[in-house]
């Protein structure tokens, strides 16, 4: 634990330097780059609701990858699993008529539950003909994008609207702000510790982490592997379906074409840096909402094009996740060294 | 010294990241012409100094001499070329080919145009055959000789690249009583006509008869060197665990409770995954241990995934405590069984993680002290006090709960295996080889262990492949061969030596 702390403030910081010395062999100030990109992102109050706001489906994704990669099933339909849970709180939303909280309850519900399905659809596909869910989330994740497109583009088309979406959503699923905080973030925040409890307190995260080390020492000692499968790609699906209700009911209020963009991708990149932990998950996807909402105001005010930060997160990436391993050979070598003046 | 010195092995130091000595200041020296065993218990350090001789590890520190000059081989093909082979505990060849083909494969005979020379291939090899009187078919495939002949073969393929040092590690591990003492013949013959030995045991008996010297090594380092002759079995032990060692067994006679398991007409159907088994009825009774004796792949494996539940069985039924669980899941039939796998990796425990969560499994399913929230939760701290429990009666050396199961050592983690499945309130204990891989003192522990259960009125099923240890622990043998079980004998009545020959179908054989 406390070296993967150390790896990964280790490898952010080196991620950082390497990213000034590309600003400056380019001919850009990296002081007043990053000096931008933290004022637009977390040095403001609005900066800071909009870095958390844009959080939510990076967390949430990433959480969804995170629990399903350490427990063993390769969910890769983050993406798909979003799009239906957008599409499920938005069908709610449109169709359905209640009061304000309840409302919101149902929206949510219907994300969960649609996310849920969609992952669950694989998960059958594995059950039933031992299909591999790695490639059926994938494919599902196409499936999903283009019935979402048809749906927007025929049957809940916006007639008054001149490309691809549906009607607002009726009002009473809108999700209040606080203070300028986006209230999708309180969800984003219980979705997390409710993660975090079930993953580092819960008889059944173990039981998950357990299987995805050794699936067969699992069994053996009475865990039923086959029935967890299941519950884990459902609970992942929902959080990813999470993830795109929140987008409904808390940004766009309405589906629109090209909903998803690239979160889900993004989220399951932050499992992969946090290596599946879901403290790390939601620490760095607080630091990649924050390097992409600040690399709005960052190409406001210098000329760094904000194409940028997705080179900082590609070397992020790439550092903490070489870091890790290395980490652990240099504290290797410098343990072998020492063993060996002592036998001396 | 009338014979000259040939390797000299001076001052290695190994270190394993992070910590572990594996080697500390080993100096040892073999001479040309002589049968050398290199003995010591499993982590002290055997295999990998010859490895470091070999080129398959670096060492940290120290100097090679071969043949008064300094070397240092990179790889093992480097070692080989320089006159030194060594032959691995698992054997490495190409089941399809020939044992010709298998023996001349990397360095074949070419003719013009780099075509292969079959027939002067077969020539050599055939010649070599003769040379050593090594009893092989040079035509017949891999695949379907046995297992010694298949390590003759691995032991050509060095002489054939014309090697003078030849290192066996435990090559007597994979073969029958039967086969040890041909084995046994060819590798004096070898001597005899030049060739320097290097042989790595744990087995005692055999480093007795078969070398000239023993250097034992303990921990890294080595105790000493001496001549056979001038040493005992007990000698030998004690200088390998420091301490003396009972040879004999420590079972007491003992009334047999009720029956606990039942297995009766055991059908299960072979897949290309396992073999079958045949009609398989065998009953163990409380305070009973009850012995599976085979040789590896001939059953064992079918009957301990039958039991567990984890292949399906054809036919017959399995009891326990007359409870059918012949269809039961794993977990109905955790209930009743505690299983000790021989696998500690894959079947035992999760290496990656930690301590803690590999002692408290099944206990959090079995156990409500071990669920907080109406079985919702997992309550950590009763799992840390689990732990150190085990740790104490166990006597688990190990650092802190929450540290790698892997970076204990063989014998801690099964020792942390077995706490685990004895603390199991239950009334049947299946253990697979669980002393396999593990060092003398180890091994003592277990055994006592075994017998302490036996004491406690358990019902014991213990499969192993050693049959000195099933003549130490059961009180009863069964025998499979094929998948068939092929005798039931109570352990008064029959030897070594006749279980040995029901291993390889010999009894049956002469019944037919």
């Amino acid at each position: 634990m406390r070296k993967q702390v150390m790896s990964g403030v280790a490898g952010v910081f080196v991620a950082l330097v390497i990213g000034a010395v590309i600003m400056l062999v380019q001919g850009f100030n990296p002081v007043q780059t990053y000096g931008a990109l933290l004022q637009y992102s977390l040095f403001t109050v609005p900066a800071l609701a909009a870095t958390l706001a844009r959080a939510v489906p990076l967390v949430l994704t990433g959480l969804s990858a995170s629990i399903a990669f350490a427990s063993g099933p390769v969910n890769l339909g983050q993406p798909g699993q979003l799009i239906m849970g957008a599409m499920g709180a938005t069908l709610v939303g449109l169709f359905v008529h209640a009061p304000a909280p309840l409302m919101i309850l149902l929206c949510i519900v219907a994300s969960l539950t649609a996310g849920a399905l969609w992952s669950g659809v694989a998960a059958m596909l594995r059950r039933l003909f031992s299909m591999d869910e790695f490639i059926v989330t994938l494919m599902l994740n196409f499936i999903a994008d283009y019935f979402a497109l048809w749906l927007i583009t025929y049957p809940l088309f916006d007639p008054a609207a001149l490309s691809p979406m549906t009607l607002p959503v009726s009002t009473a699923a809108w999700l209040p702000s606080i203070g300028g905080l986006n209230t999708s973030v309180l969800v984003m925040l219980m979705a997390t510790v409710f993660c975090w409890l079930v993953m580092s307190r819960g008889r059944s995260g173990y039981e998950w982490r357990m299987t995805g080390q050794n699936a067969l020492f699992a069994r053996i000692g009475g865990c039923k592997v086959d029935a967890n499968y299941v519950r884990v790609m459902l609970l992942t699906g929902a959080l990813a379906g999470l993830a795109g209700g929140l987008m409904i009911l808390g940004g766009s209020h309405r589906f629109v074409k090209g909903l998803g963009a690239s979160y889900a991708w993004d989220g399951i990149m932050i499992a992969v840096v946090a290596g599946n932990g879901i403290s790390g998950t939601f620490l760095y996807g607080l630091l990649f909402s924050a390097l992409q909402q600040g690399a709005l105001g960052m190409e406001l005010i210098t000329a760094v094009p904000s194409e940028f930060i997705d080179v900082l997160q590609a070397v992020i990436v790439l550092i903490v996740v070489a870091g890790r391993v290395s980490l652990n050979l240099v504290l290797d070598y410098l343990a072998t060294r020492r063993r060996l003046r002592e036998a001396q | 010294m009338a014979r000259g010195v040939l390797i000299d092995l001076q001052r290695i130091t190994k270190v394993f990241p992070p910590d572990t000595i594996a080697l500390d200041n080993v100096s040892v020296s073999f001479e040309a012409g002589e049968i050398h065993a290199l003995v010591g218990e499993n982590g002290a350090g055997k295999s990998t100094l010859m490895k470091v001789l070999f080129g398959l590890e670096r060492r940290n520190a120290g100097d090679i001499l071969y043949r008064g000059e300094k070397v240092d081989f990179r790889t093992p093909r480097e070692a080989i070329a320089a006159g030194i082979g060594m032959v691995h505990q698992e054997i490495l060849l190409i089941p399809e080919y020939t044992v010709w083909e298998n023996i001349v494969l990397g360095a074949e005979p070419v003719g013009p145009l780099g075509r292969l020379d079959v027939r002067r291939a077969r020539d050599v090899v055939r010649a070599k055959i003769e040379e050593f009187q090594f009893n092989l078919d040079v035509d017949a495939l891999v695949g379907d000789i046995s297992v010694a002949a298949r390590q003759k073969v691995e032991i050509l393929k060095l002489l054939y690249r014309n090697v003078a040092v030849l290192v066996l590690d435990e090559p007597t591990a994979v073969l029958t009583p039967q086969e040890i003492p041909q084995l046994f013949g060819e590798l004096r013959r070898l001597r005899d006509k030049g060739k320097t030995i290097i042989f790595i045991s744990h087995r005692l008996d055999e480093v007795l008869a078969l070398s000239d010297r023993v250097t034992v090594l303990r921990r890294g380092r080595v105790v000493g060197t001496s001549r056979t002759v001038d040493l005992t079995k007990e000698d030998l032990a004690r200088q390998m665990v420091g301490r003396d060692v009972l040879f004999v067994s420590q079972r007491q006679p003992q009334e047999r409770g009720d029956t606990v398991l039942r297995v009766r007409d055991l059908e299960v159907r072979g897949t290309d995954r396992h073999g079958p088994l045949h009609d398989i009825s065998v009953e163990v009774h409380a305070g009973e241990i009850v012995g599976v004796a085979g040789v590896e792949g001939n059953g064992q494996f079918e009957l301990v995934n039958a039991i567990m539940g984890l292949i399906p069985v054809a036919a017959g039924s399995i009891e326990i405590e007359a409870k059918d669980v012949t269809h039961a899941d794993i977990l109905t039939r955790r209930s009743l069984m505690s299983f000790v796998s021989q696998d500690r990796g894959r079947m035992g425990a999760s290496l990656t993680a930690s301590v803690l969560e590999d002692a408290i499994m099944t206990h959090h399913t079995l156990d409500p002290t071990f669920t907080r929230w109406h079985g919702v939760g997992l309550d950590y701290r009763r799992a840390r006090s689990f732990t150190e429990e085990i740790r104490k009666r166990f006597d688990v050396s190990m650092r802190h709960p929450a540290d790698q199961f892997q970076s204990l050592s063989g014998g801690n983690q099964q020792k942390v295996i077995l706490g685990r499945e004895l603390l199991l309130d239950t009334p049947f204990v299946l253990m697979d080889q669980p002393t396999r891989g593990l060092d003398i003192g180890s091994i003592e522990y277990v055994h006592q262990l075994i017998l302490d259960l036996r004491t406690n009125g358990r019902a014991v099923l213990l499969i192993s492949a050693d049959l000195e240890e099933l003549f130490m622990m059961a009180d009863r043998i069964v025998t499979v061969y094929r998948g068939v079980m092929v005798a039931d004998l109570p352990v008064e009545e029959t030897n070594v030596g006749d279980v040995g020959l029901l291993m390889l179908g010999g009894i049956r054989r002469a019944h037919a």
